[in-house]
């Protein structure tokens, strides 16, 4: 039977995932007006910014789809995708060239959904394969 | 933050109102009325900064300093809160172009425009705390000079003329200050100010906290209450001031330092000389001068007059004529001899206060290239001069004890190339017509006029000035025998005029394009 709160969880993770993604390009672009933002900096946040997107998109998908279908192998997948958006979101929490307090606030609140989907993912994944 | 502040402006000494400034006690907190800089912080982009808050209890009696060094938070949302990039927050020091990375950096900043950031950053500066940079100890253009207990003090006139003792020297920077001090006689003893140990006492460090270098007397010239100067030979003794038959003697009256340095900043060598004289019981001040001037080691700096036409008023640079070349006309001159005493130049008589010609003792004053000068002094003849020593004594006068026989035409010439050189000219007219040439006659020397021709020479945006003709004529007129018992006295002057013989300039231009068009040969084909 698929998962409910799971199929809650990555609703709400794409709603919230586009607001992230267009605040953090917002605060991207603010930053490299208000303070000294050289390109060899500039050039890899939004590198990876972009590559979390990607990720996200994949990871939803996958996810949504695994969910529904109630197989294991999307879901697999989905999750292997889910580490890499967390360390992408934790490089965004942490290893940004500048990380305002307002960056801190919306990282942690998409790592903690993060973690909340992967710990969802796992249970689901055991209740499909039993 | 804590050692930031921008108000202590006075090196070793405390600044009004400053709070901050670490030269200051308690004392003199207790005089303040405000602090002029209440807070000291870090960037307030950042989310939690240190600040340094400096305050005044002014309702304790002696009014206290409060310093506190507190966190401010900054409460905007986008506040910094992290940064993984050094050299966020702090101007960035430019790389210094050495002989390395002279080439790259001319490649990356040569042009009209470049990218802010250069391609590697290889210096780590420390933003904080810029001013006590570890890296650099050597001295820089301006940086006071250092010695063991505080700095080299040049004393100067400050508000008034009075010596004010805590002006620091500067590196690099020449300087000669006059000021008066108030002693007496009775007092010359106590003042430090006086003595040469004053001066020499302290040594310098040679970078800025390391070596010491001892300051050498390297001459002392006495000079005696009506003027006269002798230079003492053993220069190692330290005199100092003590009283001596009602005066005063060993005084400072003049101190220059000499200070030899490297290309590094560093301080290799300091010296001074110093002319002690004697105060009398009437005086209540003296007037001290002090000098300090920095040479290069290595190095024998030659004044140039101008690079390469003469700047005006810069002085006239001539020379000699090495003896053992008789043959002016060929070009195998040896090196003219440059004088770079300022006194062998082309000089011409200084009038005194005097107006005694025989008393003037050889004070001559440098020719000064664009000013006309005139001077001169008085002679008195009774009726026992003679005339061929007259003479002699005159021309000495009016010419000095070396007349140089060759100006140079340019400011920079060297004394290698003969070529720029130009000859002295020498002329003798007579005031009187002589009518009657046989009766022999004392002819005297009583004027010199020195004419000097220059003229413009280069482009026409930026001409220089070029001397091409220097002439000096001598006038003489006839000494008439007096009668025994009286005296005359006749005039003597000296002259130098400057006149400029360029001809009007005539720019050329390059000739007006021509159309040189020529129709081919059959182009009216059907009709020609």
């Amino acid at each position: 039977l698929s998962s409910v709160p799971l199929q809650m969880l990555l609703y709400i993770n794409g709603v919230y995932y586009i607001f992230y993604f267009l605040a953090t390009l917002a605060m991207i672009v603010y930053k490299s007006q208000v303070f000294s933002y050289p390109d060899d900096f500039l050039a890899p946040d939004l590198v990876l910014l972009f590559m979390m997107a990607i990720l996200e998109v994949l990871q939803l998908y996958l996810g949504s789809k695994g969910n529904l279908t109630e197989e294991e192998a999307p879901l697999g997948l989905s999750l292997a995708a889910t580490v890499g958006s967390v360390l992408l979101s934790v490089y965004f929490l942490v290893w940004q060239t500048y990380v305002l307090r307002a960056d801190v606030i919306i990282s942690a609140v998409l790592l903690f959904t993060h973690g909340l989907e992967a710990a969802l993912k796992v249970i689901a994944i055991a209740a499909f394969v039993s | 933050v804590a050692k930031l502040c921008v108000c202590d402006l006075l090196v070793a000494q405390c600044d009004v109102n400053c709070c901050c400034d670490p030269d200051c006690s308690a004392a003199e907190f207790s005089l303040f009325t405000t602090c002029s800089v209440p807070v000291v912080t870090g960037d307030s982009n950042l989310c939690s900064q240190k600040a340094a808050v400096y305050s005044l209890d002014v309702e304790a009696d002696p009014p206290e300093r409060i310093f506190e060094l507190t966190d401010q938070v900054n409460p905007s949302v986008f506040c910094i809160h992290a940064t993984n990039y050094e050299q966020a927050l702090s101007f960035s020091s430019p790389e210094i172009p050495t002989s390395e990375n002279f080439d790259q950096l001319l490649e990356q900043f040569g042009s009209a425009a470049f990218s802010a950031e250069p391609h590697s950053w290889n210096m780590n500066p420390d933003a904080q705390h810029p001013s006590d940079a570890n890296e650099t100890y050597r001295y820089e253009y301006g940086a006071p000079v250092q010695t063991v207990d505080a700095f080299l003090r040049l004393p100067s006139p400050v508000v008034s003329s009075w010596c004010s003792d805590v002006n620091p020297a500067g590196f690099l920077v020449n300087q000669a200050t006059k000021c008066t001090r108030s002693v007496s006689v009775e007092t010359c003893g106590s003042i430090p100010a006086v003595s040469m140990g004053f001066y020499i006492n302290s040594s310098i460090l040679a970078v800025k906290f390391v070596f010491q270098v001892n300051i050498t007397v390297q001459s002392i010239v006495v000079q005696s209450l009506n003027g006269t100067r002798t230079l003492l030979n053993g220069s190692d003794v330290l005199r100092l001031p003590r009283i001596l038959d009602e005066l005063c003697i060993n005084t400072v009256f003049r101190v220059s330092y000499h200070i030899t340095y490297t290309d590094a900043g560093e301080i290799i060598e300091a010296a001074a000389a110093f002319v002690l004289g004697a105060i009398n019981k009437e005086a209540l001040s003296i007037q001290q001068s002090f000098e300090i001037s920095f040479t290069q080691v290595d190095t024998t700096p030659v004044p140039l007059s101008g690079n390469p036409g003469y700047v005006v008023g810069l002085p006239i640079r001539a020379g000699f004529r090495p003896q053992g070349y008789p043959f002016p006309g060929e070009m195998l001159f040896a090196a003219l001899v440059l004088n770079t005493n300022q006194y062998n130049q082309l000089t011409i008589l200084q009038s005194t206060s005097s107006q005694d010609c025989l008393a003037a003792q050889g004070a001559r004053t440098p020719v000064l290239f664009g000013y006309n000068m005139i001077s001169g002094c008085k002679l008195r003849i009774t009726a026992a001069t003679k005339c061929q020593p007259l003479t002699q004594t005159l021309l000495d006068v009016l010419k000095g004890q070396s007349f140089p026989e060759y100006v140079a035409s340019f400011g920079n010439s060297q004394a290698q190339d003969v070529l720029d050189w130009v000859p002295i000219t020498h002329l003798y007219t007579s005031e009187e017509r002589i009518y009657n040439t046989f009766q022999s006659s004392c002819q005297i020397p009583v004027s010199l006029e020195i004419e000097v021709k220059w003229t413009k020479y280069g482009s026409l945006v930026n001409p220089q000035a070029r001397i091409v003709n220097v002439t000096a004529t001598i006038s003489t007129t006839t000494l008439k025998q007096l009668p025994s018992g009286r005296e005359r006295t006749i005039p003597v002057t000296s002259s130098v005029v400057f006149t400029d013989i360029s001809s009007p300039a005539e720019p050329g231009y390059k000739a007006w394009p021509t159309i040189n068009v020529k129709l081919p040969f059959d182009f009216f084909f059907p009709f020609v």
